[in-house]
């Protein structure tokens, strides 16, 4: 499953239904796909890891997994938000390792066609990295961009990221 | 050849099995040989493992393995005839084989026959063949030649009987009958040395686990675990009394949701079952511990093999003592602590100890003691290689460190004594003026240091001029849980492995001083650097500054250092649990827990952070 969203423009994959996890991040919304994602949990306390990349929330126990906590906002650039009640961790499976995504909502599992996926603009607004988007979906009421979070933490990334 | 199907790779693994076992207690015999060499039984018992692994690998088809093996078990043989006597000459050869047949079976192991060189080894058993007996001593020397065809013949005829059994329809090998070995022939003879076809390439092993390339000294398997059916019962003892503390609890808490308990009532219970719960966890993680736990001969046992091939390039007498052997300690930390070990051994056989003539005329007795011994303390193993030779001279220490750059004459002026001991574990440092193929690179002793620090131990040296020197390695008896300190830094709880926590104090911050922007504390006689954890982590200024605040000095390996927190929350047991791949290796963090509320606390690695204290001193 892992390229299931890769192959946008090859014709097997335009008639597929994908299911996507559609979530908020600052007025815009999202999806991921469903199969990385493990669960959904509300904000427990976060134990605070120094010396990390300042998108790194820090880390949390997961029945008994201590597992790093992201905060998505951070990550993109975004404007930072208080956690309420709609706030959202997302634990998903990025390359075999459990990563939880703090969001500002989760609001439902869509399916939508693979020819609905529409290769993203040029220019996309909010800062966020252009790698890990995997395309845009157009929908008649709703803009949805589709994220590729194995993208997101490039090999370098990790390099910087095991390294520091 | 068709591919070993699944019968075969039954067969397959029980020799495996079985060789690796007969070749570990192979060695030791060996060496114990040398010095006893009239004990008939350790003579034939040796014969009799050699003759087993020469059968099993014939039975199989390994044919490189049974030509060495064959031509090992016909010097054997010999020298159990008392046809040759036991020599340092004959040993070296024999152990050199041995070692060949090790690799030769780690190839199988790993499924990758490779074509290794055998003839160099075989040519030098071959002069101890055609050597003449040595008729006019042998009845003189030996004083027991072993009874030929008495005492020892009746177990070694069975053997001699499957190996013929198996040779006679060894190519090609027996793949449709496994069962011929176990027809008894009647006329036992020698099974003859195999010339065997083309076609009796060895097999490979069809599917194997891992390939253990570059590991060949490595036989042992560390992938399986034999437990003692008694102490499996125990667990599952255990194991139903949790379940019935649970079941408890669960009553508990329906009792308090329904609401008809009395507060009292309540706590007494309560009470009770935490006591049970705490009880019965403990004994259980100890359980489970001792599962974990192996014997350190499984470490030890190498030694004497090393110790003696040394002794002899070396040209030094050496008495090995090993005590302590059974101690047992956690296979992760088994795995850990070879290397290092023959390291330390290395250096006190080459550094250590002198020649003869050097400790004759040192008015010592010509053979030097070379001690190994392990024992427990409390939740540490200590070890400690122990020499009497000619101990670690500091001038000459200090004056190599000054020589090679590193470290200059004021610094050295400024030692203590344990700091100058300290110096051998530099990177780079050696007092040889060269290298050997032993010693000297300056490499061996920086090993020891990283690996002992990666294992949270400590080591200590005790050392005096002309009478020898001791190194003490203090290690935790498992990785997985450990003691911890529980320390708060401004609201954050972070844990400090009790092991390199040495003591800790409540201290006046106006006592502190500063040297090149390195606060520091004098404690009795020593300057301890300090190290503020809430600089190094960044963490936010949450109280009212205070004067008062805490100081736990750590020491790793040889190093001391004082970290200041703001308070000491207290003692704790904790599991280890990983940061996964994405947040490793973060500087002055080994690691996390889980705390009791279900909070994650760090674990502290003071380790690295006096690694990155020393580092930002060197800038």
């Amino acid at each position: 499953m892992n390229n299931a969203l890769v192959p946008v423009n090859s014709d097997e994959s335009r008639s597929e239904l994908i299911q996507l996890v559609s979530f908020n991040l600052d007025q815009e919304e999202y999806g991921v796909d469903v199969l990385k994602v493990r669960e959904i949990i509300r904000m427990p306390t976060v134990t605070r890891v120094p010396n990390t990349p300042h998108y790194v929330d820090g880390v949390i126990n997961l029945r008994g997994k201590v597992i790093p906590i992201i905060s998505m906002r951070k990550k993109f650039g975004l404007m930072e938000a208080e956690n309420d009640k709609q706030t959202r961790i997302m634990v998903m499976d990025v390359d075999g390792e459990l990563m939880g995504f703090i969001v500002d909502a989760v609001s439902e599992v869509i399916r939508i066609s693979g020819s609905e996926i529409q290769p993203s603009p040029a220019v996309v607004a909010s800062g966020v990295d252009q790698e890990c988007i995997a395309g845009v979906i157009n929908q008649a009421e709703r803009l949805l961009v589709l994220l590729d979070l194995e993208k997101m933490f490039s090999l370098d990334e990790r390099k910087v990221f095991g390294s520091l | 050849m068709p591919p070993i199907d699944c019968e075969d790779q039954e067969l397959l693994e029980g020799f495996l099995a079985e060789t690796t076992e007969l070749l570990e207690k192979l060695d030791d015999d060996l060496i114990t040989l040398e010095k006893a060499s009239d004990d008939t039984e350790l003579m034939n018992r040796i014969f009799r493992s050699i003759h087993t692994i020469k059968g099993a690998s014939s039975f199989l088809g390994f044919d490189l393995l049974v030509k060495v093996a064959h031509k090992t078990e016909d010097v054997l043989n010999r020298l159990r005839k008392g046809e040759l006597l036991v020599n340092p000459e004959i040993m070296d050869v024999i152990l050199e084989a041995t070692d060949l047949v090790k690799l030769l079976v780690s190839d199988i192991k790993a499924g990758e026959i490779q074509e290794r060189e055998t003839e160099g080894t075989i040519s030098k058993l071959l002069p101890f063949l055609s050597e003449p007996a040595v008729s006019a001593q042998a009845p003189a020397a030996s004083a027991a030649p072993a009874p030929e065809g008495g005492v020892d013949a009746p177990p070694t005829s069975v053997e001699q009987a499957q190996v013929a059994s198996a040779s006679l329809d060894a190519a090609p090998p027996p793949v449709s009958e496994p069962a011929a070995s176990s027809v008894p022939m009647p006329d036992a003879t020698v099974a003859p040395p195999q010339k065997t076809g083309g076609e009796m390439v060895p097999k490979k092993a069809a599917p194997a686990p891992k390939p253990a390339e570059g590991k060949s000294e490595d036989l042992s398997d560390n992938t399986t675990v034999r437990v003692d059916v008694k102490r499996l019962d125990d667990l599952m003892n255990q194991v139903g009394e949790l379940v019935l503390e649970r079941n408890r609890m669960i009553q508990i808490n329906q009792n308090l949701q329904q609401g008809d308990v009395n507060k009292d009532d309540f706590n007494e219970e309560f009470g009770k079952l935490t006591k049970r719960m705490n009880f019965v966890t403990s004994e259980l993680q100890m359980q489970v511990l001792k599962m974990r736990m192996l014997p350190v001969e499984k470490v030890f046992k190498k030694f004497p093999r090393i110790v003696r091939s040394m002794a002899r390039d070396l040209g030094k007498e050496v008495d090995l003592q090993i005590f302590g052997e059974e101690t047992e300690l956690d296979r992760s930390v088994v795995d850990e602590i070879g290397d290092p070990l023959i390291h330390l051994i290395r250096n006190a056989m080459d550094h250590g100890l002198e020649t003869p003539d050097e400790r004759v005329a040192a008015g010592k007795s010509r053979v030097g003691t070379l001690v190994l011994a392990a024992v427990h303390e409390g939740n540490q193993i200590i070890i400690s290689i122990k020499d009497d030779g000619r101990g670690i001279d500091t001038d000459r220490v200090g004056r190599k460190a000054v020589e090679k750059g590193l470290l200059t004459e004021d610094q050295l002026a400024a030692m203590s004594q344990r700091e100058m001991f300290d110096l051998i574990f530099l990177p780079g440092f050696s007092t040889k003026e060269k290298a050997t193929d032993l010693s000297g690179r300056g490499v061996g002793m920086d090993v020891v240091k990283t690996n002992i620090k990666k294992l949270n131990g400590i080591i200590e040296i005790k050392s005096e001029k002309g009478q020898g020197s001791e190194f003490i390695l203090r290690l935790p008896l498992t990785l997985a849980i450990i003691q911890s300190l529980l320390v708060e830094v401004e609201g954050e709880v972070y844990s400090i492995p009790l092991s390199s926590v040495l003591e800790t104090l409540r201290v006046d911050q106006r006592q502190f001083h500063l040297i090149g922007g390195q606060e520091v504390l004098k404690l009795r006689d020593m300057v301890l650097p300090l190290l503020r954890l809430q600089k190094i982590f960044n963490v936010q200024q949450r109280y009212d500054k205070n004067d008062f605040c805490y100081v736990v000095v750590v020491g790793a390996a040889d190093k001391r250092m004082g970290l200041v927190v703001t308070r000491l929350v207290g003692q704790q047991e904790v599991a280890i649990k990983s940061l996964g791949s994405y947040l490793a290796n973060i500087p002055g963090i080994a690691g996390s827990t889980i705390l009791g509320d279900g909070q994650v606390a760090l674990i502290v690695d003071p380790v690295g952070l006096i690694d990155s204290v020393e580092g930002n001193a060197g800038r």
